[in-house]
């Protein structure tokens, strides 16, 4: 697809300003019913997926040309896709995510890029991550971890530990005690250490298709020569790189978070807690692993019309609108644990707040990234819980970095350490 | 032309850098296509509302008021707008800002005693809804849907909607409101006005309500509402919609003291009886022919698309060959949705009883298959929350109304031979539909309530047409229906319809009606003396002419 292909979709939008909040039907309060954080930090319309269409049109259009303003608008947005669901409450033939990640690559592609964006990508080409460390330094994380090595070793599962859990040192033991727990409960799982490479995801996000399908294909060939069959990582990025981008590239893996498969080995009876949590938690669902955390459904076809004017796809087009994310797998996991207590925030599941890392706005616009993951604590702080938990190192990072910011007591955690607390 | 460094530098200085912008490619964000829902004029293939000069994004209404200041020394015209839902919002002209309100989005006050909330201009219907459910109160929420400022639609609108029979039009809530005039003169109209609290919009204190408010407001063309008082309603629901269900599917299982039914009918003379029956009763706490607008043929199949996350419309052609589906489509032909709301356990038991009994009269039922709990409890949250309002765009992503028959039900159902009025209107919608330019929706997508004004009065049925404004064919195709509609309205002696509503103020190049264009059509009101003494309060208020054509004013006719 092209941005072109997207003129379509920008002609027909609805000019509702739906995408603006959650779905208006889950609306709880004043203070925690915006979905999007763009326009809700920028306020011009042009920072909603209603103003993006008009500002892509234009663009296409040729009644306006680049500028600073324009990449702004482009760029300062995480990606998350609350528009996404909330737009596809009343319509079936609109794409707004999907045209954003089109407007990004166009914009790449003509060399507006973003200098903090460019510091990052220049850094990933040379030493496969994202966090502007050394590659050498990418197997430190599993340091005496017995686990094995799939290049060397055949394994079943292989765990992909990404970028952050790689280098974050605060949060590198999460990934440790993922694997450990794994292992314990008897899977046939493997690491790729010092040979594991960034998955590409949030360079794709950042409008960078070319270096994420450089890192999807190798992989995936990587994967492949090992004999690996299924992909576990604890990373929501990760999780839908593999879930939702690599499948288009070919690859077959069966993919799991890391709570998809403690979900299912508790059930299992093959985890069994030994101690209480006695904690009041809530949940934060990433947005990589909730609304666009559904699975790859593989379609080829074209627009049609019945009914006179009515638009439909033949054959029938797979509709990505957050109804089948992952949201129960964590939720189930954190209410397994004794002792431990799950308060819902107001905004969950597919509408949930985005955490602010994510679309590169960590990278090119720390203030909005930080004020995003604030508004989210100030959320998890209003269900009187001390803590909030999520499935993603982004998140977590972001999170704690907020409250660094503002002096918050509320307590970070992945749910792996709240499993781990219990054990 | 654009603004003058000079102008740009001193409306800066009120809204501060990051509160304005004039760059060509954000400007065209708040430019309106009449390709798309025009808003009763066009559509108009991809023709564009004029770029304005500067969007400004005030956050108070003392900048709002020195904004407006400066535009008098500069001579510039500006329009507000909080939600951007129609073309009314977007500038007519060149040499016109747009204000943005959406940072002056507080909830201020929610009197639970005294019913009112008092609210900025970007609060929605949702979130006031949401704050008033949890102190047992309710709002009434515009027909566009619960997007859409409340400000808005109780100022300088109609503000009617699903709910008008027991709530209202928000014409008739306004309490109050502060007025950022044409001048820049801040007015407190009503009570407000006396430092008496927002209980009365017509005094004591300054009773200015029919000359800023009116029946149809002044529709952003002179000056600036910055806060407002709307009247609440009881609610005797829970204090949180309880949401469940995957997207788009959402569903709420509320008490049985709040109901809501499908009601269909063998006659329109028996479907317009029963609204009388129903104001007489006095039940019924929202009352709409809602999911008509999907289409007589087609509703049976939408309601089972739209309450079913796997469904999309890629089933609408098997559902059509569903009997079940038939069948409820059959009892849906003449019908509307009403949701009946207890306020004691008795209550509801009576209400319904008094509908079973006027159904019995009537020779009316409860369509069975929307009593289904899936059907059932989508519909409730839906009408409820009107959360799902812009699904009259889901075809293909354009729609406008025609005809707009109004008045009584009796004027809708009846007709002065034997077929009646909205007979008329379908056969002649059909014929259009078959040259596949507008979805064919069996001819009847009206829509519209059964009535408000305290119990009675005006029906309004707004006969909804879908077209892709994508699609150039199908965008003038049902231009030249819309203009056939008028000709056939005009003819009828019913008057032009809906779809050029508001073609005295904006044209097909999505700029102002020339002026003697817009003369001849006010001309030719029922009332054109009304629009005569509009000029005169526009030429006191609004001296340096700041506003636009939506503003209704007529010269003095030559002697």
């Amino acid at each position: 697809m092209a941005l072109e292909d997207y003129k379509a979709d920008m002609e027909r939008c609805s000019q509702c300003s739906y995408c603006k909040w959650i779905p208006l039907d889950h609306v709880k309060s004043w203070r925690f019913a915006k979905g999007c954080p763009s326009i809700a930090y920028n306020n011009f319309l042009s920072y909603s997926a209603r103003g993006r269409f008009a500002v892509a049109l234009s663009l296409l259009n040729s009644q306006s040309n680049y500028t600073d303003r324009v990449v702004d608008i482009v760029y300062k947005c995480v990606t998350c896709g609350s528009c996404d669901v909330s737009d596809k409450i009343c319509r079936y033939n609109l794409e707004p995510l999907e045209m954003m990640h089109e407007l990004r690559f166009r914009l790449v592609e003509d060399g507006q890029l973003l200098p903090q964006h460019m510091a990052v990508i220049e850094h990933l080409r040379k030493e496969d991550n994202m966090m502007m460390e050394p590659r050498a330094g990418r197997g430190d994380w599993a340091e005496e971890l017995d686990v094995k090595h799939i290049t060397s070793e055949q394994a079943e599962v292989v765990f992909h530990a990404g970028c952050r859990f790689s280098y974050d040192k605060d949060l590198r033991e999460t990934a440790r005690t993922a694997v450990t727990l794994l292992k314990n409960a008897g899977v046939d799982i493997g690491i790729m250490g010092k040979d594991e490479s960034c998955c590409g995801g949030k360079a794709y996000d950042m409008g960078y298709k070319g270096e994420f399908v450089k890192f999807a294909e190798n992989a995936t060939e990587a994967w492949t020569a090992a004999g690996v069959k299924t992909v576990v990582t604890s990373c929501a990025d990760c999780y839908h790189a593999f879930n939702r981008l690599y499948p288009p590239l070919g690859a077959k893996f069966e993919i799991l978070h890391t709570v998809q498969y403690l979900d299912r080995l508790i059930k299992e009876g093959k985890i069994k807690f030994t101690k209480t949590v006695p904690m009041r938690v809530t949940y934060h669902d990433p947005c990589h692993l909730g609304r666009q955390g559904e699975p790859y459904v593989p379609w080829e076809g074209k627009e049609k019309k019945i009914k006179g004017q009515i638009v439909v796809y033949e054959p029938r087009k797979p509709r990505y609108n957050g109804a089948w994310g992952v949201y129960d797998p964590p939720r189930d996991v954190l209410k397994s644990i004794p002792g431990l207590e799950l308060v819902e925030m107001e905004r969950i599941r597919e509408y949930a707040w985005c955490c602010g890392a994510g679309g590169g706005a960590r990278e090119a616009y720390p203030k909005f990234s930080n004020w995003t993951a604030t508004e989210r604590i100030e959320e998890a702080k209003s269900t009187g819980t001390e803590a909030i938990v999520s499935a993603c190192p982004w998140c977590e990072r972001n999170f704690t970095d907020a409250i660094d910011t503002t002096g918050e007591k509320m307590k970070v955690f992945d749910v792996i350490e709240l499993v781990q607390q219990a054990i | 032309m654009a603004l003058s460094r000079e102008a740009y530098q001193a409306f800066e200085g009120i809204v501060g850098t990051d509160n304005i912008s004039d760059d060509p490619a954000l400007l065209d964000s708040y430019r309106y296509p009449l390709s798309h829902t025009a808003i009763h004029i066009g559509p108009y293939y991809r023709v564009y509302t004029p770029r304005g000069e500067a969007v400004l994004l005030p956050g108070s209404a003392e900048e709002v008021q020195a904004i407006v200041r400066e535009c008098n020394k500069y001579k510039i015209k500006f329009k507000a707008s909080s939600t951007f839902w129609s073309a009314w919002g977007y500038p007519l002209e060149e040499n016109t800002i747009q204000l943005d309100m959406r940072r002056m989005d507080q909830i201020l006050e929610i009197d639970e005693k005294n019913m009112f909330a008092v609210v900025e201009p970007h609060v929605i219907g949702a979130t006031l809804q949401a704050e008033a459910m949890k102190v047992g109160l309710n709002t009434h929420i515009h027909g566009s849907g619960s997007s859409c400022s409340c400000l808005a639609s109780a100022t300088s609108l109609g503000g009617l909607g699903p709910d008008t029979n027991y709530m209202g039009h928000h014409s008739e809530n306004l309490l109050g409101a502060e007025w950022v005039m044409p001048t820049g003169d801040i007015l407190r109209v009503g009570s407000i006005g006396s430092g008496l609290g927002w209980f009365c919009c017509d005094g004591p204190g300054p009773s200015l309500k029919g000359l800023v408010r009116g029946m149809v407001g002044m529709n952003g063309a002179m000056g600036v509402f910055t806060k407002c008082a709307i009247k609440l309603y009881p609610w005797p629901g829970p204090a949180t919609l309880p949401v469940e269900g995957k997207p788009p599917a959402y569903k709420a299982v509320l008490p049985d003291n709040i109901r809501v039914y499908t009601l269909g009918f063998p006659a329109w003379e028996a479907w317009a009886d029963s609204c009388y029956l129903i104001w007489e009763a006095g039940i019924g706490y929202i009352a709409h022919r809602q999911f008509n607008m999907f289409g007589r043929d087609l509703k049976g199949a939408m309601v089972k698309i739209l309450s079913d996350p796997t469904k999309t419309l890629s089933d609408i052609e098997e559902l059509l060959d569903d009997p079940e589906v038939q069948k409820m489509t059959e009892e849906m032909k003449r019908d509307y949705q009403i949701v009946l709301a207890g306020m004691t356990p008795r209550d509801i038991e009576w209400q319904d009883k008094a509908l079973d009994r006027i159904l019995e009269t009537t020779g009316g039922w409860k369509v069975q298959g929307m009593l289904d709990p899936d059907l059932y409890n989508w519909a409730l949250l839906y009408m409820i929350r009107l959360g799902h309002k812009n699904l009259n765009l889901v075809y293909g992503g354009g729609y406008d109304g025609c005809f707009g028959l109004g008045g009584t039900p009796d004027f809708a159902t009846s007709g002065p031979e034997t077929i009646p009025r909205v007979e008329e209107a379908t056969a002649f919608k059909a014929e259009w539909e078959k040259k596949g330019n507008i979805v064919a929706t069996g001819g009847d997508a009206m829509m519209g309530g059964i009535g408000g004004m305290g119990g009675g009065g005006h029906a309004m049925w707004e006969s909804f047409t879908h077209f892709d404004p994508h699609d150039k064919a199908s965008t003038e195709g049902t231009l030249e229906f819309f203009d056939a509609a008028t000709d056939y309205g005009i003819k009828k002696g019913w008057g032009p319809g809906m779809e050029k509503m508001n073609a005295y103020a904006r044209g097909a190049d999505g700029r102002s009606t020339p002026k003697e264009i817009r003369e001849r059509i006010l001309s030719a009101a029922a009332q054109p003396e009304a629009f005569r003494y509009q000029r005169k309060i526009k030429e006191t208020f609004n001296p340096n002419d700041l506003g636009d054509a939506y503003y209704r004013t007529l010269d003095e006719p030559e002697k």
